[in-house]
């Protein structure tokens, strides 16, 4: 029943412009088939960004982080990271339920974290949203249940201090949404700009645009908040309550 | 279709103003989000006139509209999504209802959408035996107490804690709590079992995008992440126009968007959907549908006058800065849309005499175009829809609203045209005037139909002598 | 002064009805400054009234009859912003469709401008060495702001009459909720919106109000009436004149 209904739908809306006219124009000056000047000249500025320029993306990112009560914490090696995340998973509480169990994604980053030996020693079980040998069932309940989610991100955006996540098998969405606070490791060479520069590289990058936005883009910008009550700003509405931000420069 | 009662406008618009509460959140909001949103215009690195930049691109889009409606549809085909094409309400809930059947649908969580407002999706689940959970803080204290929204954004501002927390006391079964941290917990508590326990998520679409095949949704709370992420079927509503051509578009209109609803830089949830879950993924809905709507749009659409309203992205940032709703509030639009956008775009839908109040009772002040994160001269468009009030438009089906006071601006342009009559009005007007009570020089009570007038003020009489008079002397 | 351009006065109709004495205070502004006036006493109205309620047709013949009036005219001052917004912007969309008339319209469109628009940027006065003893705020018009984009000039004006301690009041560039004929067919909305900018305007404790379009400061004038209120509602000529 589909089509039928597109095609009276969208001879509705020819009708409305006016036929004639409707049937002129050339598709290509809607969507530029070519990459422009300015699009090239934003990846050219992105691949040829020197340490002291991402330096300064950081120092932007901080900024941006401070309103939005994002906590940012640039370390410059894994080994302190790791300790970092210990430290939280033993100062937090759980939200729901008094057992602490964390999950994360099947990412290098966060593999290379090392963090069920660095948790075993807590007997926090730390659970990953990896291979299909676990049934999707038991996967939900295991995101359902932990109190920390650990996630990196393909970007941040220093601007609005945003992460940028796509959908990939093992890296799963829920990770980053539905425990109370949510880990985000990432190294310094992954921030980026603006959201210029991020659909520059989604759109152009020859490897970028390979995967393209996937199917679920997600942009995290702090932690979630309502002010739906008399105007009054409150973290976790749905979302995670808080959002710690790892930043590894070396 | 939501019970529309735009003809109460003059009637909720004075019980609105009687509401202190109500009166205090209103001027609370345009404090906090009209001058925040004038603040974040000002530091974009363009500027305000970013959003002249905004008007062109959506003025494009729609004008091209059926080949970006069909690109965006190709490219949610192809990666595993369905799309339907609602001529009416209708067709929209008929088809969302087909879906929720064949899926054996008993809960839906649904994260906010002015669409579903529109079609008046809930009742239409409910009917079907389904339960519905607004999941939007706002939206779900509104459903516990029964109530329509009153704001785009903010759609309980006319909430207390206090009213919020024996809302919650009396229909969560809980002690009574106001404190907004406490009543926030308490609901993000109870929806989380709606969210894990619903088999389908509704979202509506702020702005999608063609050329790579996604909608997108935005909140602060999370909400429609939820509902989109965890239920098995995700189903998406759109008004037609809610689109743009290329990525590239997002990243003004989106920043716009951000800016206009919220005076923020960045909402702290956006999605870019384009499908259901893939084989190899975890988690995210086995099926993704998108609905879109077209409920009267194509009619504006077809008006070069009134064409320019789908530009409109939903951001409320002119309810925030309008004087009108800051004291009349969203419940006297009677309909789904309120502030400015909805005194232009509510008429444009529902029908221009029915709401012919939402065309007349603003005062052109032009607050709301300079706020519009695209620009759109809704003033223009009042002026115009008052056009067709005075005169009839067969074209849309209006009829001249008030005959009695067409025949007084007959009247009027006559006397305008010759001094020598005009003069003579003004010294019958001058007798007239005597007989009305004064008091240190001002009038203090006219009659029918200017009356109005003094219900709340007193005037200045008629001066003796009219300026042109004393020239004319040789002043 | 070196300017002697003639000027034509365009006097709004409420000014003419209900305040001749804020066009006296402006002629006497403009002679002071040494310009020669003239005023069409075949004047009327410009046609906004009709204009805003929908009645175009009407609007149409009251825009004739202006174009008629001020057509030899080389500079013409009016002392309302939305009157010369209405000039200048809406005659263009009434004669839209007829380009003999849009054309005139247009012509004269050009030569029109409001008061205090004339004396800051077309003859660049700002002193006028006018004195007025006491505190005073300035309401913006809306159509005089976001219609013809004036701001600063009033302020500039005020700024330097001597003896004045100026003060801005709260939400300055909020609709008085005058709207024309919106505030008798809407009185309750017009009356609320009237009674939060008379608050505004006496919270800043002023001894005057100060605008420059008198659909407003009616509107202000007689609100604050009603309250019982003192401060004197004034245009921004009467203070020029002092």
């Amino acid at each position: 029943m589909g089509t039928a209904n597109q095609k009276e739908f969208i001879n509705r809306i020819k009708m409305a412009l006016g036929k004639p006219f409707a049937e002129s124009r050339q598709k290509a000056d809607l969507f530029n088939s070519e990459m422009s000047a300015e699009s090239r000249a934003i990846l050219e500025h992105i691949k040829n960004r020197n340490a002291a320029e991402r330096k300064k993306l950081l120092e932007t990112l901080i900024e941006a982080a401070g309103p939005i009560n994002l906590q940012v914490i640039s370390c410059d090696d894994i080994s302190a990271v790791t300790g970092a995340i210990a430290g939280l998973v033993r100062a937090k509480d759980p939200e729901w339920g008094d057992q602490k169990s964390v999950v994360a994604w099947a990412h290098p980053l966060v593999e290379r974290l090392n963090l069920p030996a660095a948790l075993s020693e807590q007997k926090v079980p730390m659970f990953v949203t990896g291979s299909k040998s676990t049934a999707d069932e038991d996967l939900r309940q295991q995101v359902i249940d932990a109190y920390i989610g650990i996630t990196s991100a393909d970007f941040c955006m220093a601007d609005t201090a945003t992460l940028v996540m796509r959908a990939r098998p093992g890296q799963a969405r829920s990770v980053s949404l539905v425990p109370a606070i949510h880990i985000a490791v990432i190294k310094l060479d992954q921030i980026i700009a603006d959201l210029k520069e991020l659909f520059a590289l989604l759109k152009w990058d020859p490897h970028e645009r390979r995967e393209g936005l996937t199917n679920c883009l997600t942009f995290v910008s702090g932690p979630s908040k309502t002010a739906d009550i008399e105007a009054t700003m409150v973290h976790g509405a749905h979302g995670p309550r808080e959002v710690h931000l790892f930043v590894i420069s070396a | 279709m939501t019970k529309i009662t735009t003809e109460n406008y003059v009637a909720e618009a004075r019980k609105a103003i009687k509401n202190q509460v109500l009166q205090r959140a209103l001027a609370d909001l345009q404090n906090r989000f009209g001058r925040g949103t004038a603040e974040c215009y000002r530091q974009l690195p363009e500027g305000p006139d970013l959003r002249l930049k905004a008007h062109e691109i959506r003025m494009k889009t729609i004008e091209n509209l059926d080949v970006v409606l069909e690109t965006l549809a190709a490219n949610i085909l192809k990666n595993g999504g369905h799309v339907f094409f609602a001529k009416d309400s209708r067709a929209a809930v008929d088809y969302c209802l087909e879906v929720a059947r064949r899926h054996q649908v008993r809960r839906v969580v649904k994260g906010k959408s002015m669409v579903s407002e529109e079609i008046d999706l809930n009742a239409a689940l409910m009917d079907a035996g389904i339960e519905v959970s607004e999941t939007d803080l706002g939206e779900y204290i509104i459903q516990l107490a029964g109530e329509t929204p009153s704001h785009i954004i903010a759609p309980a501002i006319h909430k207390t804690r206090n009213d919020v927390g024996s809302l919650f006391a009396a229909k969560l079964d809980i002690p009574y709590e106001d404190d907004p941290p406490k009543l926030t917990w308490i609901a993000r508590k109870a929806l989380r079992q709606k969210f894990l326990a619903a088999d389908m998520g509704t979202s509506g679409c702020n702005i999608a995008c063609a050329e790579t095949g996604h909608i997108t949704t935005v909140s602060n709370e999370g909400n429609i992440r939820m509902s989109t992420t965890l239920p098995k079927v995700h189903m998406a509503f759109m008004g037609m126009e809610r689109v743009a051509a290329r990525l590239e578009d997002h990243d003004i209109l989106l920043r716009l968007l951000c800016r206009g609803a919220a005076a923020q830089n960045m909402a702290t949830y956006v999605s870019y959907i384009g499908g259901p879950r893939q084989a190899d993924q975890v988690d995210g809905p086995q099926e993704f549908h998108l609905v879109i709507l077209d409920n009267g749009r194509s009619r504006i659409l077809a008006d070069a006058e009134f064409r320019e309203m789908l530009c409109c992205i939903r951001c409320a940032a002119c309810l925030n800065v309008c004087p009108v709703y800051a004291k009349i509030g969203g419940h006297s639009y009677g309909y789904a849309y309120t502030g400015p956008v909805g005194a232009v775009v509510t008429p444009l839908l529902v029908g221009i005499n029915r709401a012919k109040d939402l065309c007349l009772g603003e005062t052109l002040c032009g607050a709301c175009q300079e706020a519009c994160a695209v620009n759109i001269d809704l003033p223009r468009m009042l002026l115009a829809l008052r056009a067709k009030l005075a005169e009839g438009d067969p074209a849309w089906g209006v009829k001249p609203a008030d005959r009695k006071e067409k025949l007084l601006w007959q009247a009027w342009s006559m006397m305008i045209r010759k001094r020598t009559v005009y003069d003579f009005v003004l010294r019958l007007a001058a007798l007239v005037q005597k007989l009305m009570p004064q008091r240190d020089g001002m009038i203090r009570r006219l009659p029918p139909p200017v009356s109005g007038w003094t219900q709340g003020r007193d005037l200045r009489p008629l001066a003796k002598e009219s300026f042109i008079q004393r020239w004319r002397k040789g002043f | 002064m070196s300017n002697e351009q003639p000027v034509t006065l365009f006097i709004q109709c409420i000014v003419d009805t209900h305040y001749p004495a804020v066009a006296e205070a402006m002629v006497r502004v403009l002679r002071r400054l040494g310009i020669s006036l003239t005023c069409p006493g075949d004047q009327t109205c410009c046609g906004q009234p009709a204009f805003n309620s929908g009645y175009r047709r009407q609007a149409r013949t009251a825009a004739q009859h202006f174009i008629e009036v001020f057509e030899n005219s080389e500079i013409i001052v009016c002392p309302s912003g939305s009157c010369v917004n209405m000039v200048r912007h809406h005659y263009a969309e009434l004669f839209q469709n007829d380009s003999q008339w849009l054309a005139r319209a247009r012509n004269l469109a050009r030569r029109t401008y409001e008061f205090s628009e004339y004396l800051v940027d077309v003859l660049r006065v700002e002193a006028l060495g006018a004195r007025f003893d006491g505190r005073v705020t300035y309401h913006d018009s809306c159509h005089l702001l976001r219609g013809i984009g004036v701001r600063q000039q009033p302020r500039t004006l005020l700024q330097h009459v001597s003896g004045m301690d100026f003060i801005e009041m709260r939400d300055s560039d909020y609709c008085c909720g005058f709207g024309g004929t919106f505030s008798v067919k809407y009185p309750d909305i017009s009356d609320a919106m009237v009674t939060d900018k008379a608050k505004n305007i006496m919270a800043t404790k002023a001894d005057a109000v100060v605008g420059c379009d008198m659909g407003c400061l009616m509107n202000i004038r007689g609100k604050l009436s009603r309250l019982g209120s003192d401060i004197k509602v004034m245009h921004l000529a009467q203070i020029l004149a002092c």
